[in-house]
C-alpha cells in the first residue's frame, strides 16, 4: 500500500480524529464525576442523564461520615506514604548513583553488580517473600511496613548514576579547590543541580506509591493502615455497595493525582521519557 | 510463631538502618487506643462488615457495656469490610493480631494449628442450652473452639406476585426451578439471581441436593456420581440463559429482588427485614429443590463464630469478653439477632424468645432450617473450596468434563484436607 | 506509570540549566585528585558508604535477605506461620506445577499478553504519530491522552465494572449495544465467548496509552528533522516513510517499549482482583486468574506461604527468561557496563 494515509487525512479529518479520540480518553473523567452526583437509583435506571438535575454533593460528605469506610484516614496514610515515599526514594537514588558515578573505591564495581542484579527481580511477583520480611520485622498494619520496602529503587538509582557520569566535572573541580569532601560536592554541588532530574522521579515516584495496590493490601489489613486505593477496593467488594458513593470515593482518590498531573506535567513527561529510556 | 521469635534484633537492625524514615513513619502509624483511661489491657476485637444498618453500633455498645462491667478491659472494635478472611489469616501472624475475632465458615485447622484457644471452660451451665448442632460445629477434638454468635440461614425469596402473574408455582424441583427461571426470563429481565458470578453456593446445594455430601470424615466426596450430576445440572440454568449475572451488588444483598431487577433470588434470612419493608407481604420464602426424587431440599445454614487469637496478648480478657457477650448476655444475643438484620440465635432458649422469629416467613424459614439447612464441613477453608468452587465454574461454563473435573478438584481438595488433619 | 522498568539506558536528558554549559561526558573517575592516597582513600571510602549506605542495607534486606528466606520457605511446609523448619523438599513445587489452576493461569496470562501488548503497543505508537503532527494545541491533547495514567487500577476498575461494562441494560456498553439491537450482556461473565477479555484489555488500554505514548513522542523528537526532509524528497511519503524511516529510527524505544509492557502484563494483579473479586466470595469463580491472583489466594487466603513462595520463584524465573531471551532477541541492552 503506497497511498498516502496520514497525508490524506485533510487536517480538518485529523482534527476530528483527534477530537474524538480526546473525548474519548476524557469521557471516564466525566462518568465517575457525573455518577458521584447521582442517586442510586438514578444510577441503575435504564433511563440515561447526561447530568443530574439536582447534584448530590451529599454524597462526598457521606463518604467521609461512614465510619467504615476510613476514607478520610485513608486518604491521610496514602499522602502520608507518598510525601515520604517520592523525596526519600529519590533522594536515597540520587545519593547512591552520585556516589557508584563519582567515588573511586575498590569494590565498587561489585556493589554496583549487585544492585543491578535486583533489577531483574520483577517487582510485585514477589510480594510473598516481601511479606515474610517485613512481617518478620513487626511490620504488617503500620506505615512503615508499605512504605519500607519502596524506598529502594535501583533503577533511580542507575538512573541518577548516569545523569552524574555526564555531569561537567570542571565544576567540581573548583567545589574541590574551595575544600569540599566527596559528601561535600555531592550536597553542595551535584544535588542542586539535580533538580529537574529529581523532580521528575519523584514525581513518578508519588504516583506509583499513590496508585500502587498490592502491596498495602498484602501488608495493610488493619483499616488503621489502609490507603486509599485500598479503601475503594474494600468499597466496592464489601458486603453492600452504596453505588454514587463508590463513585465519590473513586472522585477523592483519583483527583489529588489529576490536580499534581495538570501542574507538573513538565515533569511527569520529562520523568516518563527517563526512566523509559530513549534510543 | 515464628513472628516473634527473632523479631526484635531484625526491628533493630531495620530501624538503624531506615534511619529517621522508619522512626518517623513509625510515629504516624497505627495508634491501639480506644480504651477508656484507666483500663489496664485493651482487647482488640474484629468483626466483618454487616450490612445491616445499626449493627455496627450495636457491636461497640456492647463492647462499652462490657468494659463497664469490667472497668479495667477496654475493648477497641474493628468492623472490616471487604475480603475479611484473607485479612483475618495474614494479621493473625502478626503482632497486630486481634484478640478476639468471628470467622464465617468455622475451620477445624485453625483449631489444629493452635490459632484459636480452646473454650471449653467457657460455657458452663448454659452448655446444653445451645443447639447441639452449633455445638458440635465448632468442636475439635473434644473442645469447642469457639461460640457461635448467630445462625444464617441462606434461602431462596421469590415475588409472589411476579410467579402468579406468570402462572408458576414455586418451584419444588430443580426442574421446576430452571423451568421457571425460563419462563421469568424476558428481553428485560432474567428469571433467577445466585450471584453475580452465576455460581455463588450453587454448587454446595446442588450436591446436597441429590444426596451428595462435600467433606465426611475427612473424606472428600464431592466427586461422587450423586454429585457430578447435580453440579452438571447447573449448567442448564446457564444455557438458558436465565440467571441474572454482573449485578451491582452480589447475592447476599436484597437489591436485586428488591428493586424488581429478578423474581427469584438466592439470599439469606438476615435480609427478610429489608425486603418486607421494600415488597410487604409480596415475597415467600423456598429451600433449594431436591434435584430429583430421592434428593432432599436444602437450605444452607451458615452464621458467625467468635474466637480467641491462643497467640494473643490477653488471652483471659478475650476469653471473659466471648463468655460474657455470647454466653452470658442473652438479652444482648437477642438484640443482635433481631435488632438489625435477622439471625437465629444459637442458644434455643434465647430463640425461642425472638419474637421476630415466631410468625410469618421467618417462622417458616427456622422450620425449613430446622428440617433442611445444612453446614459446610469445619474443613471447608479456603485451600478446599477454592478448586471445588473452579471446578463447577467450568462445568457450568460447559468447559471440559464435569467428572473428570470434580474430580481433579477432590483430589486437591482431598490433599488440603489431609494438611489440616495433619 | 506501573511499568518497573527493568532496563538500563545509555543516555539521559540533561539537566537543563548546568550541563548544557559544562563539556560533554566527563570521564566516569571524575575529579580525583588524591595527594595522601592512605587518608584519601578512607575518605572516600567514608563518602561511599554514607551515600551508598541506605540503599544497599534496605535491598539487602527488602531483596536479597526477602528471597533468600523465600527460597528456604518454599521448601517448607509453612502452613499459618513463616518459621523455617518443616522441611519437606520440592513437595510445594511438585504441588505447584501439578495445580490445574496454577497451570491454567501461566497459559491465561500469556493470552493477556499477547492480547493486551500489541493493542497498547499499535495504539500507543498511532496516538504518538497523531499527536507528533498536531500543530495547535498539541500539549492540551497530549494532556488527554496522559491524564488516564494518574488513575489507579481499582479507580478504573470500579468504573469499567459498575458503569461502563455491568451487566445491565442501562450500562453504557449495553445501553451502546442497545442501538444496535444487541440485547443486554454481562461482559465480565460472559465465557462463551470470552466477552470479559474486553474489558480487561480496554481498562489496561486506557490506562497505559498514554505513558507509552510520551515514550515514542520523545523517540520521535530524537528523530532529526533533515531525515525526514531527505526521505520526502526522494519521494518517500506516508506509510513508505514511516516504514523506511520513522519505525526504524524507533527501534530501540520499540524495544523498550515492549519490554516495559511485557513485564508489566505478565504482573497484572490490580484490575483482576477488583474487577472479579466480590466480597466474601474471593475470586475463585473468576473466568480468569493471573499467576499474581493464584498467589495472593494462596499465601495471604489459604495462608500456605511455602506454595507462595514457591509460586514466586517459578515466576520470577519465567520472567526473567523471557526478559533476558527478549533482551537477546532484539540485542537490547548491549553496550551497558
Amino acid at each position: 500500500m503506497t497511498t498516502d494515509l496520514l497525508r490524506r487525512l485533510r487536517p480538518g479529518a485529523r482534527g476530528l480524529l483527534v477530537g474524538l479520540l480526546t473525548a474519548a480518553f476524557l469521557a471516564p473523567f466525566y462518568l465517575i464525576l457525573r455518577n458521584a452526583l447521582m442517586d442510586a437509583r438514578g444510577l441503575t435506571s435504564p433511563r440515561w442523564t447526561w447530568w443530574p438535575a439536582h447534584p448530590h454533593w451529599e454524597n462526598f460528605t457521606a463518604l467521609f461520615d461512614d465510619p467504615t469506610l476510613h476514607m478520610g484516614q485513608a486518604l491521610g496514610n496514602s499522602l502520608l506514604i507518598a510525601g515520604i515515599t517520592a523525596p526519600v526514594s529519590t533522594l536515597l537514588a540520587s545519593a547512591a548513583g552520585y556516589a557508584f558515578a563519582r567515588i573511586p573505591v575498590p569494590g565498587r564495581g561489585v556493589l554496583l553488580a549487585l544492585v543491578v542484579a535486583t533489577l531483574m527481580i520483577p517487582g510485585s511477583v514477589t510480594f510473598v517473600p516481601t511479606f515474610v520480611v517485613v512481617g518478620s520485622m513487626g511490620g504488617v498494619n503500620t506505615l512503615w511496613g508499605v512504605i519500607a520496602p519502596g524506598l529502594f529503587n535501583p533503577f533511580a538509582v542507575l538512573l541518577f548514576r548516569n545523569f552524574y557520569l555526564r555531569f561537567p566535572a570542571e565544576i567540581e573541580e573548583a567545589g574541590r579547590l574551595d575544600g569540599l569532601g566527596w559528601t561535600g560536592l555531592y550536597r553542595r554541588i551535584a544535588l542542586p543541580a539535580s533538580g529537574a532530574m529529581l523532580a521528575s522521579l519523584g514525581a513518578l515516584a508519588f504516583i506509583d506509591s499513590w496508585n500502587s495496590f498490592l502491596w498495602p493490601l498484602v501488608i495493610g489489613q488493619d483499616p488503621s493502615a489502609w490507603t486509599a486505593q485500598i479503601a475503594l477496593s474494600t468499597f466496592l467488594t464489601s458486603q453492600t455497595i452504596n453505588l454514587p458513593g463508590l463513585f465519590a470515593g473513586a472522585v477523592v482518590t483519583v483527583a489529588p493525582l489529576v490536580a499534581m498531573f495538570l501542574i507538573a506535567q513538565r515533569y511527569i513527561v520529562e520523568g516518563i521519557a527517563t526512566s523509559g529510556l530513549k534510543g | 510463631m515464628s513472628a516473634h521469635g527473632p523479631q526484635l534484633s531484625r526491628r533493630g537492625f531495620l530501624s538503624g538502618s531506615l534511619l529517621f524514615v522508619a522512626g518517623a513513619a513509625v510515629g504516624c502509624s497505627t495508634d491501639p487506643t480506644g480504651g477508656s483511661s484507666g483500663a489496664r489491657t485493651t482487647l482488640n476485637v474484629w468483626f466483618h462488615a454487616y450490612g445491616e444498618a445499626g449493627s455496627q453500633q450495636a457491636a461497640t455498645r456492647y463492647a462499652e457495656s462490657f468494659t463497664k462491667a469490667h472497668p479495667d478491659i477496654a475493648v477497641k472494635v474493628t468492623w472490616v469490610p471487604g475480603d475479611y478472611t484473607s485479612k483475618i489469616n495474614a494479621t493473625l501472624l502478626t503482632d497486630g493480631a486481634p484478640d478476639v475475632f468471628e470467622i464465617g465458615d468455622f475451620s477445624e485447622g485453625m483449631a489444629r494449628r493452635g490459632q484459636i484457644a480452646p473454650l471449653d471452660d467457657l460455657y458452663g451451665a448454659a452448655r446444653s442450652d445451645f443447639n447441639p448442632g452449633d455445638l458440635a460445629y465448632v468442636t475439635v477434638d473434644g473442645k469447642p473452639h469457639g461460640v457461635k454468635m448467630i445462625d444464617d440461614v441462606m434461602m431462596l425469596y421469590y415475588r409472589r406476585s411476579a410467579l402468579d402473574k406468570a402462572g408458576i408455582r414455586p418451584p419444588a424441583t430443580f426442574d421446576e426451578l430452571v423451568a421457571a427461571a425460563r419462563a421469568l426470563t424476558t428481553r428485560s429481565g432474567k428469571g433467577l439471581f445466585v450471584g453475580n458470578d452465576g455460581i455463588g453456593d450453587t454448587p454446595l446445594l446442588a450436591v446436597r441436593s441429590n444426596g451428595g455430601d462435600l467433606v465426611t470424615d475427612g473424606k472428600v466426596g464431592f466427586a461422587s456420581p450423586q454429585a457430578v450430576e447435580a453440579i452438571a445440572g447447573l449448567k442448564r440454568l446457564h444455557d438458558d440463559q436465565s440467571l441474572l449475572l454482573g449485578f451491582t451488588t452480589d447475592w447476599w444483598d436484597p437489591s436485586a429482588l428488591t428493586q424488581d431487577v429478578v423474581p427469584i433470588q438466592w439470599c439469606g434470612l438476615w435480609a427478610m427485614p429489608a425486603i418486607g419493608t421494600a415488597l410487604g407481604d409480596d415475597f415467600g420464602v423456598l429451600p433449594w429443590p431436591a434435584f430429583k426424587p430421592g434428593g432432599s431440599p436444602v437450605l444452607r445454614v451458615g452464621g458467625w463464630t467468635s474466637c480467641v487469637n491462643a497467640k494473643g496478648r490477653h488471652v483471659d480478657a478475650a476469653k471473659r469478653f466471648v463468655q460474657w457477650l455470647w454466653i452470658e448476655q442473652t438479652d444482648l444475643q437477642k438484640d443482635f439477632a433481631e435488632s438489625y438484620g435477622l439471625h437465629i440465635p444459637p442458644r434455643t432458649s434465647v430463640a425461642a424468645s425472638a419474637d421476630k422469629l415466631s410468625r410469618g416467613a421467618a417462622k417458616e424459614t427456622v422450620e425449613l432450617a430446622a428440617r433442611y439447612g445444612r453446614s459446610n464441613p469445619s474443613t471447608w477453608d479456603t485451600a478446599v473450596a477454592t478448586p471445588f468452587n473452579a471446578a463447577a465454574a467450568r462445568i457450568a461454563a460447559g468447559q471440559g468434563d464435569p467428572a473428570q473435573l470434580l474430580a481433579d478438584a477432590a483430589a486437591q481438595a482431598q490433599t488440603a484436607v489431609d494438611k489440616q488433619r495433619g | 506509570m506501573n511499568a518497573t522498568p527493568d532496563t538500563t539506558p545509555d543516555t539521559v536528558p540533561r539537566p537543563a540549566r548546568t550541563a548544557r554549559t559544562g563539556r560533554p561526558a566527563a570521564p566516569p573517575r571524575g575529579p580525583a585528585p588524591a595527594r595522601r592516597p592512605g587518608r584519601a582513600d578512607r575518605r572516600a571510602w567514608a563518602a561511599f558508604a554514607l551515600l551508598t549506605g541506605p540503599m544497599l542495607i534496605g535491598l539487602g534486606i527488602f531483596k536479597y535477605v526477602a528471597i533468600g528466606w523465600s527460597l528456604l520457605l518454599s521448601l517448607s511446609d509453612a502452613h499459618g506461620s513463616i518459621a523455617l523448619g518443616h522441611w519437606v523438599g520440592l513437595d510445594n513445587y511438585r504441588h505447584l506445577l501439578a495445580d490445574p489452576a496454577f497451570r491454567s493461569s501461566l497459559v491465561q496470562i500469556v493470552l493477556f499478553t499477547l492480547a493486551v501488548v500489541p493493542v497498547t503497543f499499535a495504539a500507543s505508537l498511532g496516538l504518538a504519530l497523531l499527536v507528533h503532527r498536531v500543530r495547535r494545541g498539541r500539549a492540551v491533547v497530549r494532556t488527554a491522552f496522559l491524564i488516564p495514567a494518574a488513575v489507579s487500577y481499582v479507580a478504573a476498575s470500579l468504573l469499567w465494572k459498575m458503569c461502563l461494562f455491568n451487566g445491565l441494560p442501562a450500562g453504557i456498553a449495553n445501553t451502546v449495544g442497545g442501538w444496535f439491537g444487541m440485547a443486554a450482556v454481562p461482559w465480565l461473565q460472559t465465557t462463551d465467548p470470552p466477552l470479559y477479555w474486553i474489558v480487561l484489555v480496554s481498562v489496561r488500554l486506557w490506562l497505559q496509552v498514554g505513558f507509552y505514548m510520551v515514550l515514542f513522542l520523545a523517540g520521535l523528537q530524537a528523530v532529526p528533522h533533515d531525515v525526514h526532509e531527505a526521505a520526502a524528497l526522494d519521494g518517500a511519503t506516508g506509510l513508505r516513510l514511516l516504514r523506511l524511516i520513522t519505525l526504524p529510527l524507533l527501534r530501540n524505544t520499540s524495544v523498550a517499549v515492549l519490554m516495559l509492557q511485557f513485564i508489566a502484563a505478565f504482573q497484572a494483579f490490580d484490575e483482576f482482583y477488583n474487577l472479579f473479586n466480590s466480597g466474601l466470595s474471593g475470586t475463585a469463580t473468576a473466568p480468569v486468574q493471573t499467576p499474581l491472583v493464584y498467589l495472593y489466594n494462596t499465601a495471604m487466603g489459604a495462608q500456605d506461604y511455602g506454595l507462595g513462595s514457591a509460586g514466586a520463584f517459578v515466576l520470577t524465573a519465567l520472567i526473567v527468561g523471557a526478559t533476558l531471551i527478549q533482551g537477546r532477541l532484539t540485542g537490547f541492552g548491549k553496550g551497558e557496563e
